[in-house]
């Protein structure tokens, strides 16, 4: 049986640096294990920034305003305690992701270059070009090499393996040949991002993004935190919901609905366009709800007046992606546009140290929820989160490991996953996958998405129920083992819809407005009955039970977040 | 006054030719052709995954990030090595004026399955190459509490590089790399440069002599690399400067060293290269036997070699091009 000291399971930053953070100290054994290969992690796509106070842009900057900022960001949710950790120990991991490398931007002074953005008060995303999760992930994949530390590539992991008390392991598919194995660890890192999937094609997520880790941590009894904050952006192409950045907009774009109208003046008429995402998520939904939408349910970004000369020299980038993504050139036509999907705030609960309450067990990133996001994350802050959480995560483990010895353990649950697997590829069937998936996140957009009430919930609900069934019936029709797409899709699929149940059930549970949840029936935030953390375990007839927490509040007290 | 906004969206049934092929049941690869009613905006990956859904689930190929970051997705599009999720499809029917096009695995790696192909044997030649920073401590202080500096343009002189995404494009392209399979290939030896021109690095000698070792000097300069990169890499550019950096550096004993001391040197005395010398000049008295094979087959057509190298006029334009060269080197190498 495969053997680590510490198992990762996701290579993207949070991963990583959990990795390199338990490899350089001694001769443990860590592995890291990915559906993909780490350089193709998601992280790879953040493009803005990564916040620290260095104050290299402005020097009365602190760490304590980026304290304020991120709390008041999360609508008061963030646990504060954690937000200070977060903050305090911001310029630690930017510059020692400079030390390894990463090629920031720079000042005139030759230091870390930084912007500003949205919900900070001063410029703070340290920045390289539009490209700084991509380098921030190679960096850390680099080093990786360096250390010594061992890929899994093509992985998927599939259960979660302890006894009640301790970690065990997991059990894991390779991909590319089609078998399961069991791998025994002392301690597994659960770093698989977020499951911003589950609205399928309108996230701007990556395809993988599929809630694995988070999935099985729940499937495993584990409580799991907040998961009905999901993060919309106002600005992602028709077809795939990628993204268009706030740029766009900030060089002056028009938001259109498909009559023509500048629509934000009924909504935010001295702001307009560059109102607060939530705002112009919203006010783009109620256009297309009203019946003001264009041919396939979007709205436009137009940015036709500010002429091909002003496009090409400010904003090329944005148009390349338009005429490589969309086929539409925003020289000559306005660029349709959906609110997507963008950040899953929930996750797996931990502590400060990214410990679940399974010794052993430790969840770090987006798939983690320490909480420092609240109900509405900050941009900039999550590739923070993975840099902060992660080293603390790889650090504890690391500590764990050293003091504790592996834990007996079976093959029952490999020969369970083998048998699921074995299930899933016999017979034929005349559902699949793929229309399963599609109606989930058609569901997901429509009932569970940017607005949100308790009819549309409760229904959410039933029909999740009915496609779980359908689930349960669909076969893979491709029968060959070796490098089974359709099936990994389909074990992905699991994770999906049971993180939906739960996303659905938390958001029907929450009577009121807060970040990033907003319901039609309850549109205030209500800090007497709902300053609480949502958790949410897996009951014995396999619903989500609720639990609420208490906010940890140290230094801020709760005011209303006006900008 | 506003006007409704009527999208201009056209669609094409398309005939999408596919390269199938799964060891252990294939004997060898063959075509499958899927009819797919292609619309305005519909990239090759969308294309792809369409098929996979609705007609055949079994059709493999790679995909993540659909946003051109990942490098998952890079497969062939009529012969060319493309990222999939960035790749149009309509106006390559239109370009091509057929309603056809072919979709491939890319070329230089074994086929795993359909369009996926094996790219550890990449990955592991990329590890070898010592590919990540090694702190020079007179740049990178030991205290997490200070910043390294670095100017932009010590920043510029590999910034380009850190843009590759690692998706295989360039080394599926590669000359020399179809014709010597241990050839480390182009975003492997551009990786090895990024470091070994970044200022905060300690490492220089021993990623050099990994270039060397792997190929540094197998590089026919084809600059295909540079025609398919999705993120304009340019990696035969880094490839030209590994090269000049290890000469710089003081490694003249390679036979690819000593060729390219000898054009230069030449085209500065001769204003033209002094090729009936350059077997002696790279490969050392074993050369000789090449020359007087040369000689052999010359006599025998009735011509008599000749050893002189024969001066041009304007020779002083040769000399005038070499002070600009050293002129512009003198700046600094940005990006061109």
């Amino acid at each position: 049986m495969m053997t680590y000291d510490i198992l990762i399971v996701g290579s993207g930053g949070a991963g990583l640096y959990a990795a390199l953070e338990s490899r350089m100290e001694e001769e443990l054994q860590v592995g890291v294990l990915t559906k993909v290969y780490p350089t193709r992690s998601h992280t790879g796509a953040a493009q803005g920034g990564v916040n620290a106070a260095l104050a290299n842009l402005d020097e009365t900057d602190t760490w304590q305003d980026h304290w304020f900022d991120t709390v008041k960001g999360s609508d008061y949710l963030a646990d504060q305690d954690a937000v200070e950790i977060m903050t305090r120990e911001a310029p630690m991991v930017v510059r020692e992701m400079e030390h390894w490398g990463c090629p920031f931007s720079r000042t005139d002074e030759g230091k870390i270059a930084q912007r500003p953005f949205g919900g900070a008060s001063k410029p703070r995303a340290c920045y390289s070009a539009d490209k700084v999760g991509h380098v921030m992930l190679h960096t850390l994949y680099e080093q990786g090499i360096r250390h010594g530390v061992n890929f899994f590539n093509e992985w998927l992991a599939l259960s979660l393996l302890h006894d009640g008390k301790r970690c065990q392991g997991v059990t894991a598919l390779n991909i590319q040949t089609g078998r399961v194995h069991t791998i025994r660890a002392k301690a597994v890192i659960l770093a698989t991002g977020g499951h911003g999937r589950i609205y399928w094609t309108r996230t701007s997520n990556a395809l993988g993004n599929t809630g694995d880790g988070t999935a099985m941590a729940y499937r495993a009894g584990l409580p799991i935190k907040d998961m009905e904050f999901i993060q919309f952006h106002p600005t992602g192409l028709r077809r795939t919901g990628i993204l268009v950045s706030e740029g766009a907009r900030g060089e002056g774009g028009y938001l259109l609905n498909g009559l023509g109208e500048r629509f934000m003046s009924r909504y935010a008429p001295e702001k307009m366009e560059l109102g607060p995402r939530d705002l112009v998520s919203r006010s783009c939904e109620t256009e297309v709800r009203e019946g003001r939408g264009g041919p396939d349910g979007e709205v436009f970004l137009d940015l036709t007046h500010l002429g091909a000369d002003r496009i090409k020299e400010r904003l090329p980038q944005i148009r390349e992606l338009c005429i490589e993504f969309e086929g539409v050139d925003p020289i000559n036509e306005p660029i349709p546009i959906k609110p997507t999907a963008h950040y899953s705030m929930g996750g797996i609960h931990t502590d400060l140290n990214g410990q679940t309450p399974i010794e052993g067990i430790y969840a770090a990133g987006e798939a983690g929820c320490v909480s420092v996001h609240g109900a509405n994350r900050l941009g900039g802050n999550s590739l923070l989160d993975i840099l902060v959480f992660g080293k603390r995560t790889g650090r504890h483990a690391l500590e764990f490991a050293r003091n504790n010895d592996l834990v007996p353990l079976g093959m029952d649950q490999e020969k369970a996953d083998e048998a699921m697997i074995a299930a899933m590829m016999a017979g034929t069937s005349g559902d699949s996958v793929a229309d399963i998936r599609r109606a989930m996140g058609e569901l997901m957009a429509e009932k569970v998405g940017v607005y949100r009430n308790a009819k549309d919930l409760e229904s959410a609900v039933d029909t999740l129920a009915e496609l779980q069934e359908r689930l349960g019936r669909v076969r893979v029709q491709d029968k060959n083992r070796a490098f089974n797409t359709e099936l990994v899709s389909a074990l992905e699929m699991k994770n999906m819809l049971d993180l939906a149940e739960v996303v659905t059930v938390g958001a029907l549970a929450r009577q009121e407005s807060r970040g990033a949840h907003t319901r039609e029936d309850h549109p205030e935030r209500n800090d007497q009955a709902w300053l609480a953390h949502t958790l949410a375990t897996r009951g014995g007839d396999g619903k989500p039970k609720l639990e609420f927490n208490p906010v940890t509040i140290t230094q801020f007290e709760p005011q209303a977040r006006t900008y | 006054m506003s006007e409704t906004i009527t999208p201009d969206r056209k669609s094409i049934l398309a005939n999408i030719r596919i390269q199938r092929f799964t060891p252990g049941q294939h004997k060898s690869a063959f075509y499958d052709n899927f009819k797919v009613s292609v619309e305005t905006g519909m990239t090759v990956l969308e294309t792809l995954r369409l098929i996979k859904n609705t007609q055949d689930s079994s059709l493999t190929f790679r995909a993540f990030c659909r946003s051109k970051i990942c490098g998952s997705c890079a497969v062939r599009v009529n012969g060319k090595p493309v990222l999939a999720c960035s790749t149009q499809l309509m106006p390559i029917l239109e370009d091509f004026k057929k309603e056809s096009v072919t979709i491939q695995p890319l070329r230089n790696m074994p086929v795993l399955r359909d369009l996926v192909v094996d790219i550890d044997p990449v990955i592991e030649k990329l590890s070898k190459m010592h590919p990540y920073l090694m702190e020079n401590r007179d740049r990178i202080p030991e205290s997490l509490e200070q910043e390294s500096l670095m100017s932009r343009q010590e920043l510029s002189r590999f910034d380009y590089i850190t843009d590759c995404i690692l998706c295989g494009s360039c080394y599926s392209a590669c000359s020399a790399a179809s014709a010597d399979p241990k050839y480390a290939g182009p975003l492997t030896l551009a990786k090895a440069y990024r470091f070994s021109a970044d200022v905060r690095d300690d490492f220089k000698g021993e990623r050099m002599q990994a270039a060397v070792d792997q190929g540094l000097w197998s590089c026919a300069q084809c600059r295909k690399c540079i025609n398919v990169c999705p993120k304009d890499t340019r990696p035969a550019v880094s490839i030209q400067r590994m090269r000049k950096m290890s000469i710089d550096d003081g490694i003249h004993d390679t036979p690819g060293s000593r060729r390219a001391k000898a054009y230069t040197e030449d085209v500065a005395k001769y204003g033209q290269v002094n090729k009936p010398m350059l077997p002696v000049i790279v490969n050392g008295p074993k050369g000789w036997a090449a020359i007087e094979a040369a000689d052999n087959y010359l006599r025998k057509h009735g011509i008599e070699p000749e050893r002189q190298v024969c001066l041009l006029d304007g020779q002083n334009s040769a000399e005038q091009i070499y002070d600009k060269v050293k002129e512009i080197e003198s700046k600094g190498e940005n990006k061109i």
